[in-house]
């Protein structure tokens, strides 16, 4: 690889002590030096092409174990422009994200994720000349010379956000910020300065573009591009409608979420955005949007969805585009869309089904999800199942449930196989249920929308279920662990 | 200009290279918002190389599915 450039963003000076909840990052720029620090980040500095060079950076970075984000600067034609890619791209820059060390495991993150949840709602605070409006561009905007595009996937239908926060408002409260909605949505440039987006029936901001459409008025939206990285995990989590994603990224940062008003709306933005483009969904018109290699690892079709005119432009100054591979699994949508689907998968379990351990959703958004729990009474597991495939969430997503009992680590698959080897019982254990709701992007949902629940149930059987031959496990060795560091040490010096 | 996936004359470019380079151009289709770079691979934008499953030709852009139905107007 080339040279370094000149540094363009500076590691912070102020550099906290203590990890944890309140070491975190304000800002994009701020986590990329954090991660620059742990060496979670490499500059790119050769000259690349958009396609295919880039679509290859981001592909190879994350699928390298504790791959790095990759920040580019040399994209021909578009010298000087950065790009950054794969942020949340490996459980290292994940863990980075929150303020734990690099190498703490998905199941430690989601136990860390699952208690700070209960820190909702945190702060936001108002600023004045905010960094995202060092820039403001109202006139001749065209968006394929301001940011560094490249296509995602070989057949996309153009240019694609995949990483993009949509903010819009109520339009009956636009004043209400836990109303205020902030959400990840797909996005393809269309024009100039026009924007095609895919808003699903089921997400929160079709709710609001509803009440405007039948008045055949415009929703004003923004779209955040490069905001710190809490804010971009909570904007494609599954939270109720009227929570602030605001105050979610608040709760689990640790410090206020910095705000600012758009410059042509009433809209709240993120105050240290990269760029932030201000415009409005056109009413009542659906215009052909796609294809787009979705999270399933397949395309989506070509179909008809909203598009937004963009108003203004504001940025900062050497802004940096941050985007995000998505694609045949795993990818940084995986890592960004992983754990924000178990916790709340489990919070809402845990509500009513208190044995319920931990629950690993890792996969496709949910589609497959394993969940540890107690098996208060026989076919008790099962129950559990059906509690999860009834969750707002579960109820297209969740479509493969297994169960294990509440000792397994439901993020351990090795466990898990072991679990599925010995307990389940198939004329007892495995069930289908056919023809419930599905997952239009699943490629096994047919016709799309429609699936079926199936249903493994790893739990030893509890009374009044007729239990197996009686079994005695052989039992957990704690004192291992202390040996384990022991051998670790051994190993280091080892070889040397 | 002949677009890329639809094949028909509603292409127009939208973008030279920012750098002034002259390192490449974007085009754009109004009809069905296809939009290319010269420098991609030929499989993406020669249509006579293209994967026939990805191009539109002769599809009725009305005949695309809608996936959010616009509501009726409030009187
Ligand atoms: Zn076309």
């Amino acid at each position: 690889m080339g040279c370094m450039p000149a540094c363009k963003f500076k590691p912070l000076n102020n550099k906290r002590k203590n990890q944890g909840v309140n070491n975190l990052y304000r800002d994009l720029r701020e986590f990329l030096a954090k991660l620059e620090e742990e060496g979670q980040l490499v500059r790119y500095t050769d000259e690349i092409l958009p396609e295919p060079d880039v679509r290859h950076i981001c592909r190879a970075s994350g699928d390298m174990p504790n791959g790095p984000a990759v920040l580019m600067n040399n994209i021909k034609g578009y010298k000087g422009k950065r790009l950054v890619v794969n942020v949340h791209g490996s459980w290292a820059n994940h863990a980075l994200s929150f303020g734990m060390d690099k190498d703490t495991s998905p199941k430690e993150q989601f136990h860390e994720l699952c208690n700070r949840w209960d820190n909702y709602p945190g702060e936001v605070k108002f600023v004045d000349n905010a960094p995202c409006q060092e820039v403001v561009i109202k006139d001749d905007i065209n968006l394929f010379d301001l940011l560094p595009l490249y296509r995602i996937n070989p057949y996309d239908g153009g240019y694609y956000f995949g990483k993009g926060n949509v903010i819009s408002q109520d339009p009956d409260e636009p004043d209400n910020l836990d109303k205020e909605n902030v959400g990840i949505y797909r996005m393809q440039v269309q024009g100039k300065d026009i924007i095609g987006m895919q808003a699903l029936a089921f997400h929160d901001i079709s709710i609001q573009l509803a009440k405007v459409e039948a008045e055949n008025k415009p929703l004003p939206v923004a779209i955040a591009l490069g905001v710190d990285p809490v804010l971009s995990f909570i904007a494609s989590t599954p939270i109720y409608y009227d929570q602030s994603e605001y105050k979610f990224a608040a709760a689990l940062n640790g410090i206020p979420q910095e705000l600012t008003k758009a410059v042509t709306s009433n809209i709240n933005v993120p105050a240290g955005a990269e760029f932030v483009l201000e415009g409005e969904i056109i009413p009542r018109q659906r215009f052909p949007e796609g294809p787009f290699g979705e999270f399933p690892g397949s395309y989506s079709g070509i179909r008809k969805q909203v598009r937004i005119k963009v108003k203004a432009i504001t940025h900062r100054k050497d802004p940096i585009f941050e985007n995000l591979y998505i694609g045949r699994p795993w990818t940084e949508a995986d890592f960004l869309l992983g754990l924000n689907t178990c916790v709340p998968l489990y919070r809402q379990l845990k509500e009513t089904m208190p044995e319920v351990e931990a629950v690993n959703a890792l996969y496709q958004h949910g589609l497959t999800a394993i969940i540890a729990t107690g098996n208060r009474f026989g076919g008790y597991a099962k129950s559990v199942a059906m509690r999860v495939a009834s969750t707002p969430h579960g109820i297209s997503y969740c479509k493969n449930i297994i169960l294990v009992d509440d000792d397994v680590d439901p993020f351990d698959l090795m466990q898990v196989m072991w679990a599925l080897s010995t307990r389940v019982r198939a004329d007892k254990d495995v069930i289908v249920i056919p023809h419930t709701p599905g997952m239009p992007l699943d490629p096994a949902s047919e016709p799309p929308g429609m699936g079926n629940k199936l249903i493994i149930d790893a739990t030893s059987p509890a009374p009044p279920d007729s239990v197996m031959r009686e079994v005695r496990m052989v039992d957990r060795m704690p004192q291992a662990l202390e040996v384990e560091k022991i051998i670790a040490e051994l190993q280091k010096s080892a070889g040397k | 200009m002949k677009c890329a996936r639809c094949l028909e004359d509603t292409a127009a470019k939208v973008a030279d290279a920012p750098d002034g380079s002259g390192a490449w151009e974007i085009y754009l289709c109004s009809r069905c918002n296809y939009s290319w770079r010269t420098t991609e691979e030929e499989e993406v934008i020669n249509p006579e190389k293209r994967d026939p499953y990805f191009t539109l030709d002769g599809v009725d852009m009305d005949d695309l599915m809608v996936l959010v139905p616009v509501p009726p107007l409030k009187k």
